[in-house]
């Protein structure tokens, strides 16, 4: 099972906090959350940034990571401040 | 121009080296900016520069809240305050008189007693008690902004000055009156429909990055000896919003609104910022999200730096477990906080250390490879080993470990859009010469900080962050030209950048050209920056500061805060040089002399 979070306007969007999930990896966990949290959330789910435990995917190998039992997913809108 | 540069300037010129700086010759200088209370969004910030009783560096301490603009009322540009005076003073600044009156009966009340017993409708400096009894960490207090860092209000306090106040009706004219109301305008739209100023910003606060630290390894933990807490979403910006906000709260004619009413045992307050949330939050090990409000609302009370006061608390929680130091206080609880905090305010106990710094905890105490300061100055709420180019920012930072005055470089790495990857070195050095340079400009204008986010334009963004071929060369490509930009930057004639920056994306740029009547190309815009962060360098320079006060200690250094990520420690000494070289700089962290001529600069 991989641990999903969903932080800022994510949240507002899909109402929760967060879930868990089987997908294998981020490309099936992003459509899957599309399906799960309805149509408001597609938009946003395109262009997101996505950690995987801590790594920005960009790091990794972008949507096609592969996700393991036990990874923690972060969600976020791409810009920010602070 | 103003504000920062301005203040750094005036400093630099004016005082002699070696200058105590709880000695009556040390100069306090308040600075404002050429736009300051002409109506521009967001420019409301005035500038308090002095030499630090905490690092012995120069302090440039950044404010909001209104001051500025009523000084600019009662017609001045920037106030400057050498000397001492034999009993408590508050300073009476109108139009046509400056005055000293007697604050015998001001002396000892807290930050908002002492504001409701000043006149109305002008704008108020205030030091606590904790300025008063010359806590290291003092602030300064307008309205509910705080200039917080490095002890300026520590150097108010030794002057006897307990307050200033300022007002008159005065008003700047921009000298294209009608353009300017225009592009003040249009600069407010632009401010409004960008996601960062105009969405996030608003709807959480700073406090929005709590979730995003510590989703990326970056959120300090326990004396920051890690960078995930796993509560950290019960004190974040989401939180806060979902469960406290009253309302949000604006700077003096800012449309950003970023600062948070919250409500704590019946009372309204002020909420606590991202950097306060961090640092007596995870860094404590504590989830308690009322009690760092309260905790919060007592320092600006007392008038306490939150972060250095904050980060005190950690250590000597540390040093209590390690048994090196005699206290209760223990991570992951509340008991003995407020006490403490008290404590450090008025000297009392083990306040009397704690009053003096984390440095001096370590000197005491041990604790030294510990103790999280960079030149005295106490860390903000960012753990650098999930941000390294953001460790190199805290080191070489003018005032001592500072985020803002490092380039505030955990943006790109682990808390905004994330355009370089956070370990690794490559193209950080120039990085940080980029966006230090970019910050400084700003401040240099007057501006707020945050009017730096129109610089990312959404939509390149958004692109970015589709995980395309492309956009991962995008971020590639921002990462490797990093070295080339900063080298660019500190050794490439303004003549160089001629444009006027797009006004989408700089919108302070041509509303100061229209303020003052002089055109700003980009090239002059950076120029500012870097001409600002070479003088408060040679200011340093000239008190004795080299690269080995350059630094943080060894728990940042040397050792890793993933045992999985072998990069997950801030190398220095392999960034440190290289940064020096890009920034025309010698070995030893000095401007070097072609730089300096580059630049127009005359050392004094």
């Amino acid at each position: 099972m991989v641990t999903v979070k969903f932080f800022a306007s994510l949240r507002r969007a899909s109402g929760v906090t967060g879930y868990k999930s089987e997908a294998r990896s981020v490309a099936e966990l992003l459509k899957e959350a599309e399906k799960l949290y309805g149509p408001g959330m597609a938009a946003s789910l395109k262009a997101c940034t996505v950690l995987v435990n801590g790594r920005n995917i960009h790091f990794l190998k972008g949507r096609r990571t592969r996700l393991e039992d036990g990874d923690e997913v972060a969600l976020f809108p791409p810009l920010g401040g602070g | 121009m103003g504000n920062k540069g301005l203040g750094a300037r005036l400093l630099y010129e004016m005082q002699e080296p070696g200058v105590d700086p709880l000695s009556p010759r040390n100069h306090l200088i308040v600075t404002t900016a050429p736009m300051t209370g002409t109506g521009a969004p967001s420019t409301n910030r005035f500038n308090v520069t002095t030499r630090s009783p905490l690092t012995g560096a120069i302090v440039c301490s950044n404010s909001g809240g209104d001051f500025g603009v009523h000084l600019k009322r009662a017609g001045y540009d920037a106030l400057i305050v050498k000397g001492k005076a034999k009993s408590p003073v508050w300073l009476r600044i109108g139009e046509d008189e400056v005055s000293v009156e007697d604050a015998g009966e001001l002396w000892g009340l807290d930050t908002e007693k002492t504001r409701e017993k000043l006149p109305p409708k002008t704008g108020k400096l205030v030091i606590g008690p904790a300025g008063e009894n010359l806590v290291k960490y003092a602030c300064i207090v307008s309205q509910e902004r705080v200039a917080g860092r490095a002890g300026v209000g520590t150097v108010m306090g030794s002057k006897n000055l307990k307050a200033v106040v300022a007002g008159g009706n005065m008003k700047p004219r921009p000298a294209h009156e009608e353009e300017y109301k225009k592009a003040c305008k249009a600069w407010r739209e632009v401010l409004k429909n960008h996601p960062t100023t105009g969405g996030e910003l608003p709807s959480y606060g700073t406090a929005m990055f709590i979730n995003r630290c510590n989703a990326a390894n970056a959120i300090p933990t326990r004396n920051f000896s890690m960078g995930t807490f796993p509560y950290a979403d019960e004190v974040s910006g989401e939180t806060l919003a979902e469960t406290r906000l009253e309302k949000n709260y604006a700077c003096y004619g800012c449309v950003i609104a970023c600062g948070r009413r919250v409500k704590v045992g019946g009372k309204s307050v002020k909420g606590p910022e991202y950097e306060t949330l961090a640092l007596l939050g995870p860094n404590l090990e504590n989830r308690d999200l009322e009690a760092i409000i309260e905790w919060n609302y007592q320092a600006d009370l007392l008038g306490l730096d939150t972060i250095s006061m904050a980060n005190t608390l950690g250590f000597v929680m540390e040093l209590a477990e390690k048994g090196l130091i005699p206290s209760d206080l223990r991570f992951g609880k509340t008991a003995g906080i407020s006490q403490a905090i008290e404590d450090i305010a008025y000297r009392r106990g083990l306040g009397e250390d704690m009053a003096e710094g984390v440095r001096y905890l370590a000197g005491k105490y041990g604790g030294e490879d510990f103790a999280i300061h960079s030149k005295g100055l106490e860390l903000p709420g960012y753990e650098p080993r999930g941000a390294v180019g953001h460790g190199l920012g805290y080191a070489v930072a003018n005032r001592g470990g500072c985020h803002l005055s490092g380039g505030y470089v955990v943006y790109v790495e682990a808390n905004g859009p994330i355009l370089v990857d956070p370990v690794t070195t490559t193209g950080k050095a120039g990085l940080v010469i980029l966006l230090q340079t970019l910050l400084e400009s700003i401040s240099t204008l007057g501006c707020c900080n945050f009017t730096v986010f129109t610089m990312l334009l959404p939509k390149l963004l958004e692109w970015n962050a589709r995980y395309t071929p492309v956009a991962k060369s995008l971020s590639m490509s921002f990462q490797y030209s990093g070295d080339l930009l900063g080298w660019a930057l500190s050794t490439l004639p303004p003549w160089l950048l001629p444009f006027k920056p797009p006004f989408i994306m700089f919108p302070q740029v041509k509303s100061h050209s229209l303020c003052t009547g002089s055109d700003m190309t980009m090239g002059k815009f950076l120029q500012l920056g870097q001409r600002s962060y070479n003088i408060e360098r040679l200011f340093n320079v000239r008190e004795g500061f080299g690269s080995s006060e350059d630094t943080l200690p060894k728990r940042l250094t040397e050792e890793l805060q993933r045992a999985e990520e072998p990069r997950s420690r801030v190398p220095l000494d392999k960034l440190l040089p290289r940064y020096y070289r890009l920034r025309g700089w010698d070995a030893g962290g000095r401007p070097k002399k072609k730089l300096l001529d580059r630049l127009s600069i005359r050392e004094v």
